[in-house]
């Protein structure tokens, strides 16, 4: 095994100043669908942090397309900001560090995107590399770690970022339809940012995670269980969540999990720590009991969707940065992210402290 | 290899039998191990847990402790460890009792899926009544037995016979022949159902310290995966031949 895998150093994370409890979003719309109210009420998330349009006289929000789009790139750069500045400061570097930038992001296209747009406006340098994920999910923060991680490995000693943006409120559509307050009820905004650098193993200081290894699962018979929609009446593109999806993704959540665990001759019982996507209260049960972890497991990941709903490709590293911030974490312990999302998609990665 | 127990594994059964009648941080390695084995790579369907010599075990053993060093918390931890992995053996648990199952031995009972006591059995927390705690049976036994009983029996530290064991429910079944009730309870067990067993247990052992709508939450997750496997599809299948 190489001696230089990626180290994960530090995260910083960030969200927009407003912060809405679902009644507040029932209210600010006049949400009157009981059904859509109790969904809200029941989800299992007592705030979320969002940049939300002042309604109309008759409650209604009105952000066309174009509208979207604009909040999706004002914000991307705004949390994109401080969630770098958080994660590069705790590690005394700034953006002129950076050898290798690849950002995640699935709620608003751009060309150029966020890449170029942040070399422009926060201080990367112009030869830094990079890499633009766009529109592969909640799963993207772990398909874009994997080659962030192989870059680092082949490029010993310098330092790599991964920013994962996501600015659902740029995704919303309003009407009475059951899916749409799913989607409504669910997703908040936020946008986490992760410093690799692959080096040697030191046997000083602060336990350091490097990721060991990626196994990915991806299953084609749910293609079309999370997808976008172009709405023509709405003039906007629409989440579609397919209420089934807790139960495919649990019942396909031992292989990806034992396809890595065993690459490795490991256990379930050799796994310390589980840090795994906040999909939403199903998603997380399904989890827990097709793999047979505990509600003590998967405490961050509850905590997460509890305070910010689904934030998307970076709600993993939400729980990663309270997972480490809780100082439980011992030299030696062994960890296994997990995010999930569209194709239907799950990944995997092995962390070893 | 074992030091503290004996293994034997035969057809459906595995048998653990204390050899030690005192609970060593040496037993706690011992059982490691074997649940280590359970896990990965036994088929049997049931595990029975059993003392010898009229004595299923008289709990911790104070040699281990040191007046003049330091007391450490972690042995205790490992302890309750080992406990929850028998608690969630992917098998069906069963302690057999025949004599004295005293402080750590009525914890691991208590652990169990069902107990068989001899008429000789006796059971007692006797903890509290030497200055510590019996461990987790704090927040098991008022679940097994009620509130009121649980003070009883962990305050007061009475010796409990297996008649009242078996009236309080702690022992299912009281039997001077071990190996008959043994053969009747494994019958009752029926076929070795892993997925459905393990959930079904897992979801009981949580219901008192879950809400219904989580409660319900959890249920589905884990009818969701139990109606996936093998059983449940042969159940079905099996339906539709008929």
């Amino acid at each position: 095994m190489s001696t230089s895998k990626a180290k994960i150093l530090s995260v910083g994370t960030a969200n927009p100043p407003n912060r809405y409890s679902q009644l507040d979003i029932l209210e600010l719309f006049r949400v009157a669908n009981p059904t859509v109210r109790a969904m809200f009420q029941a989800s299992h998330i007592e705030g979320r942090h969002l940049v939300l349009p002042e309604p109309d006289d008759d409650g209604v929000p009105r952000e066309d397309q174009e509208t979207l789009l604009r909040k999706h790139r004002k914000w991307s750069l705004i949390l994109a900001r401080e969630a770098i500045d958080r994660a590069l400061s705790a590690q005394g570097l700034t953006t002129a560090d950076i050898d290798y930038l690849c950002c995640i992001t699935s709620t608003g296209l751009m060309l150029p995107g966020l890449t170029a747009m942040f070399i422009k406006h926060l201080g990367f340098r112009v030869d830094c590399h990079r890499a633009d994920v766009v529109g592969m999910g909640c799963n993207a923060g772990l398909n874009g770690l994997n080659p962030t991680a192989n870059w680092c490995a082949a490029n010993p000693g310098r330092n790599a970022l991964m920013v994962c943006c996501e600015v659902n409120s740029a995704l919303y559509v309003y009407d009475d339809a059951i899916t749409t307050g799913v989607v409504n009820s669910l997703f908040g905004d936020g946008c986490a940012a992760v410093l690799l650098r692959g080096e040697p193993a030191t046997d000083t200081g602060e336990p350091v995670p490097q990721l060991v290894d990626f196994y990915s699962h991806i299953i084609p018979d749910a293609w079309g269980a999370m997808r976008y929609d172009w709405q023509s009446h709405h003039g906007k593109f629409a989440f579609y969540l397919d209420r089934d999806v807790p139960y495919v993704l649990g019942i396909h959540a031992e292989t990806p999990i034992n396809g890595l665990l065993q690459r490795h001759g490991l256990k379930r019982r050799d796994i310390h720590h589980w840090i795994i996507h906040s999909g939403g209260k199903k998603v997380i049960d399904a989890i827990k009991y097709n793999i047979g972890i505990t509600a003590h497991d998967v405490r961050h990941t509850v905590d997460v969707l509890r305070h910010y709903g689904n934030l998307g490709s970076g709600s993993f590293l939400f729980s990663y940065q309270r997972l480490m911030a809780e100082g439980t974490v011992r030299r030696g312990d062994r960890g296994v992210m997990m995010t999930m999302g569209p194709g239907s998609t799950i990944e995997t990665a092995l962390l070893q402290w | 290899m074992y030091t503290t127990l004996s293994f034997e594994e035969s057809g459906e059964i595995a048998r653990v039998t204390l050899t030690n009648e005192r609970i060593t941080m040496a037993m706690v390695r011992d059982l490691t191990a074997v649940c280590d084995h359970l896990e990965d790579d036994s088929a049997c369907k049931v595990v029975v847990f059993q003392g010898q010599g009229g004595c299923f075990s008289r709990g911790i053993d104070f040699a281990e402790f040191r007046p003049d060093e330091p007391m450490d918390i972690h042995g205790f931890n490992k302890w309750e460890k080992i406990c929850v992995r028998i608690e969630r053996l992917p098998k069906a648990t069963v302690a057999l009792v025949d004599g004295a199952c005293v402080g750590g031995g009525a914890q691991l009972a208590l652990v169990t899926d069902a107990v068989i006591a001899t008429p000789e059995a006796t059971f007692q927390f006797n903890e509290v009544h030497l200055g510590f705690l019996p461990g987790m049976a704090t927040f098991r036994l008022a679940k097994h037995v009620g509130l009121g009983r649980a003070k009883r029996l962990i305050m007061q530290c009475p010796v409990v016979t297996a008649t009242e064991a078996f009236s309080l429910g702690l022992v299912g079944e009281v039997d001077p022949d071990l190996d008959s009730a043994l053969a009747r309870l494994i019958a009752a067990f029926g076929p070795n159902h892993t997925v459905a067993v393990t959930l079904a247990r897992r979801l009981l052992n949580e219901s008192f310290s879950t809400d219904f709508e989580n409660g319900i939450g959890n249920f589905l997750a884990a009818q969701h995966r139990a109606i996936h496997q093998t059983p449940f599809l042969d159940t079905i299948k099996k339906h539709r031949d008929e």
